[in-house]
């Protein structure tokens, strides 16, 4: 047995290791932000947010809810930086709870929507023939619908709860993009190792679990990713037309819905603020998914 | 070409079987009862039992959907309102023309822009102007239609005293008042549409202008403007054109949020206001055309490639 001295070192690999200046993982990001100016920007902006989601009740001096008679239509002053509403509530405070909102149902709607999206796609792609012609027509009537139109339906009968609509979004996005996950599955299923598994004895669920699942693992995270900006937008649509989390509890598209509206000539700025806040969420999630797209996934390019 | 018209259509019956099957369950199977509320909030009935016979909802489900189906594709009877007891049909025909007033200018503003900032963006790619056009699409796709359109209600009165104009005039009364009050909305909302249109008119154009009979126009001496515009656009037509059909549900979802805004009397707004009384027939009735429109229109946008692109016809 012929062992490796632990002396030897390969030539270049000293040279290779000098000229790496930073760790790998600082790496990472500086080839990001050169490579992908507009994902980074994006990147930054869901980070900001997210950590405005979670630390909203530590970073907020005052409460959502609370208002202050005294102090009403505020334009922007050292206490109130983005100035306050018709109840004297603070804009900023309502914008960061807002963004909990956004980020909650937005988040719990991709996941859950991703997973099902996954189930339909993968099983109607798996076993074909009349499955797949069953699903697929029934994914065809409902992508017949304008689907703001079948959302506020469904909406204005179950009654708006953020439960409510995390679950409403989730199920719509899953069955909209089941689509993309079925065709991917589609072309993996054809490929040798799915068939000398088959051969080697699995069974229909290990095939799916074990060799299709993670193929399509890519497509996934970049539908979801995609995803994001979209429902973040459905949500505010939805929210706007009171259909969404009901108030007292903030939401970007509650603040501009039109019940304020004649606030709003009085305080413009209660327009502004949140439609800035909601431009700029929808911007990042847009760049991000769109640079991790080009990363995972070069095939989706264009999408 | 004529068999490839008649296995399109009869591709779609079964979907709008479908549709009219889910919106129809959608109504009865979720918890929201318009009964209670008729009753309750504004004394239709002296007992819900009594209202629940009058309308006809103490039957079997599948015979009421059977009824509705029925008088739908024998009679063109699209049922009554449960409150105004006003047919749907008259009111959906009534409204209808504003709410594609709205959508025909809105598609006219998103493509001028999509298309124009598109090309030049292609023509003179990498430029000044290609990146301009760029940092507009993508800001055009990021800042929501609603956000926009409030905005633009609310800010030029207060510092230009300028006023979305409230009152409806249809078109047939007078043209150019109609106009003045449908062009705002059709170009919030066309601008914010037109960032896709953008994105792949340009991605599209690029591809066409790299191909080799591109090279040929060039050779024989065409202007750049006959190799742009008659050359290379008709066939960097197809993926666009196919992006603003895949769109139309959204026009058509957006416009009830534009109409609730500038307070235009459009389907989209008869469609709210029964949503928020549970209007069964009428949210059913409206779905129901409405998706049919969106499986018409891609219909007629299929067999429009075939037009453009007479290869796919043999496919």
């Amino acid at each position: 047995m012929a062992t490796t001295p632990a002396s030897i070192v390969l030539p270049g690999v000293d040279a290779l290791a000098a000229t790496r200046t930073r760790p790998w993982y600082l790496d990472v990001w500086v080839q990001m932000l050169r490579r992908k100016p507009l994902g980074s920007a994006g990147a930054f902006i869901v980070i900001v947010m997210l950590a405005a989601a979670v630390l909203a009740d530590v970073i907020t001096p005052y409460g959502f809810a609370q208002t202050s008679l005294g102090e009403r239509f505020i334009v922007m002053d050292r206490a109130h930086w983005l100035g306050t509403d018709q109840l004297g509530r603070d804009l900023l405070t309502r914008l960061v709870y807002g963004a909990r909102v956004s980020l909650y149902v937005g988040f719990g709607a991709v996941v859950l929507g991703s997973v099902l999206a996954t189930l339909v796609g993968i099983l109607s792609a798996y076993f074909g023939g009349r499955v797949d012609l069953l699903v697929q027509r029934g994914v065809d009537a409902w992508m017949a619908f304008p689907p703001l139109l079948l959302l506020m339906s469904i909406m204005s009968l179950v009654g708006p709860t953020a439960w409510h609509i995390t679950l409403v979004l989730g199920v719509a996005f899953g069955i909209q993009n089941s689509r993309i996950i079925r065709s991917v599955a589609l072309s993996i299923k054809e490929h040798t190792f799915v068939e000398s598994a088959r051969a080697a004895g699995s069974g229909h669920v290990r095939i799916a679990t074990a060799h299709i699942l993670p193929n399509v693992l890519p497509t996934i995270i970049v539908v979801a990713t995609t995803g994001l900006s979209t429902v973040i937008l459905t949500e505010a649509s939805l929210s706007f037309l009171g259909l969404g989390v009901p108030p007292p509890y903030p939401t970007w598209g509650g603040m501009l819905s039109l019940a304020g509206l004649d606030h709003m000539y009085q305080a413009p700025w209660l327009a502004i603020w949140p439609a800035v806040a909601l431009s700029l969420a929808v911007f990042g999630f847009n760049m991000l998914g769109d640079a991790l797209r080009d990363l995972l996934d070069p095939r989706l390019k264009g999408r | 070409m004529r068999q490839y018209v008649l296995r399109r259509i009869a591709l779609a019956v079964p979907t709008l079987i479908l549709v009219s099957i889910i919106v129809f369950a959608m109504m009865r199977l979720m918890p929201g009862d318009v009964v209670t509320r008729m009753v309750e909030g504004h004394a239709y009935a002296p007992t819900m039992d009594a209202l629940r016979k009058d309308l006809g909802l103490d039957r079997p489900v599948h015979v009421q959907y059977l009824e509705w189906i029925g008088n739908i594709a024998l009679h063109g009877d699209f049922g009554r309102s449960y409150w105004t007891r006003q047919p749907i049909w008259d009111e959906f025909a009534r409204r209808f023309p504003v709410t594609l007033e709205l959508a025909a200018l809105t598609i006219v503003v998103s493509v001028i822009i999509g298309i124009g900032v598109g090309i030049v963006s292609a023509v003179r790619q990498d430029s000044f102007a290609d990146y301009t056009g760029r940092i507009l699409s993508i800001l055009a796709l990021s800042v929501p239609y609603f956000g926009l359109a409030v905005v633009v209600v609310v800010v030029p009165s207060i510092y230009f005293k300028w006023t979305p104009v409230w009152t409806y005039v249809p078109l047939t009364v007078d043209p150019v008042a109609n106009l003045k009050i449908m062009l705002v909305p059709a170009l919030v909302f066309g601008i914010t549409r037109a960032g896709p249109i953008m994105r792949i008119m340009r991605s599209a154009l690029l591809d066409v202008l790299r191909q080799d009979y591109i090279r040929t126009a060039w050779s024989k001496g065409l202007g750049e403007r006959t190799i742009v515009l008659r050359h290379a656009l008709k066939n960097a037509m197809i993926p666009v054109i196919s992006l603003i059909g895949l769109q139309m549900p959204l026009y058509i979802g957006g416009s009830v949020i534009i109409e609730a805004i500038f307070r235009l009397p459009g389907v989209g707004l008869f469609f709210f206001e029964a949503l928020s009384k549970l209007d069964y027939p009428v949210v059913q009735s409206v779905n129901l055309i409405i998706a049919a429109m969106v499986v018409g229109l891609n219909l007629v946008i299929d067999l429009s490639y075939a037009f453009l692109d007479p290869r796919i016809r043999y496919r």
